[in-house]
């Protein structure tokens, strides 16, 4: 108990994943609470669309696979055993987070292509500035 | 799945894209975010190990800590996602809690950082003590100003909501601030990994 309150980690860091914690339960409380019906007429002049995307219970999940993939991250870095492939392993771990995101809610997946391609435009062009960089300058990402 | 909720734009637009210029206009930017986080971590890649003095990355991170804040950034999405279907099917009293509470776990990130800067402050680090200094704080500063700027708009449609100024109609609104929060919700979870995990052990 005392070294809890003298590490200043746990000191901020336990509240902080109690808050989380907490957060996350009450999204999947409310994910699956009965949702008010949508009004008959409320689409922009009086027409009601249907609109294809993942809904509350969808997100949560996504959400919650999140959580589970960085824990895993956390922990594959304490393996000492794999120090030889741990860059390759956090950087696919990282790539199925921001994927998760972008597609999902960032609704990229749901969405006009012509949003997709700006972003991936941006994207993919810093990737390949930056891995010309790094081998030109040679530094590593480890 | 299907889900039934209503976008603003229902119908099509007038423009000659048939999209929404301002959503047109938010993924462009987005896209030049990109380019300026990127060469931000570039720096800090080529950078971090050239030191001549220390304090060294390894000697300074706290990877559990580390972890908690990415953890909370992380719920923080999921929380916006939520906000932006509320709106989407009108219910804006749950949209409400749900911008709030991203609001908060955006100020609890922010929180995480000022400890994280203060400790590595008093352990040596700072703009011009080294290399790695400098880009380090470069770097995660500049999405600490990003996720301020993110938690004062949030907090703006929240209190515009509050005086019922936001209505289903303005869903866009809320989208666009969704995908700004998500982009550096995106942004943090590169650097996570480029600059905590790669770089800590």
């Amino acid at each position: 108990m005392k070294a809890f309150f003298e590490n200043p980690a746990l000191l901020i860091g336990a509240p902080l994943l109690v808050v989380g914690l907490v957060g996350a339960a009450l999204m999947f409380l409310t994910a699956f609470a009965p949702a008010l019906p949508a009004p008959e007429a409320a689409g922009v002049g009086g027409v009601r669309v249907a609109h294809r995307g993942p809904g509350p219970a969808e997100y949560v999940n996504i959400g919650l696979a999140l959580a589970a993939i960085t824990a895993l991250e956390v922990a594959v870095y304490y393996v000492t055993a794999l120090e030889a492939i741990l860059a390759p392993i956090l950087i696919l771990l990282a790539a199925s987070k921001f994927l998760l995101v972008a597609l999902w809610f960032m609704h990229l997946k749901f969405d006009n292509r012509i949003f997709a391609t700006l972003f991936a435009g941006g994207f993919v062009l810093v990737v390949a500035i930056m891995m010309v960089v790094l081998a030109t300058l040679g530094a590593s990402l480890t | 799945m299907e889900y039934a909720g209503t976008p603003a734009h229902a119908q099509p637009l007038e423009t000659s894209t048939g999209l929404d210029n301002r959503k047109l206009l938010m993924w462009l930017f987005l896209g030049s975010e990109c380019l300026f986080f990127g060469s931000l971590i570039s720096a800090y890649l080529l950078y971090r190990d050239r030191s001549v003095v220390g304090p060294y990355p390894r000697e300074l991170y706290d990877i559990p800590f580390t972890s908690v804040s990415s953890f909370v950034l992380l719920m923080s999405s999921v929380s916006m996602v939520l906000a932006l279907a509320a709106i989407q099917r009108g219910d804006l009293r749950r949209m409400r809690v749900w911008l709030l509470c991203t609001a908060l776990l955006g100020t609890l990130f922010l929180s995480g950082q000022a400890y994280e800067f203060t400790t590595f402050y008093d352990k040596g680090l700072s703009l011009h003590s080294n290399l790695f200094g400098s880009t380090f704080f470069v770097l995660t500063g500049f999405h600490g100003a990003h996720v301020s700027i993110g938690v004062i708009i949030l907090l703006s449609i929240w209190v515009r909501s509050l005086q019922g100024k936001v209505k289903q109609s303005d869903s866009l609104n809320v989208e666009l601030i969704g995908l700004y929060w998500h982009f550096v919700d995106v942004v943090w979870i590169v650097i996570f990994t480029l600059v905590y995990l790669l770089t800590g052990r």
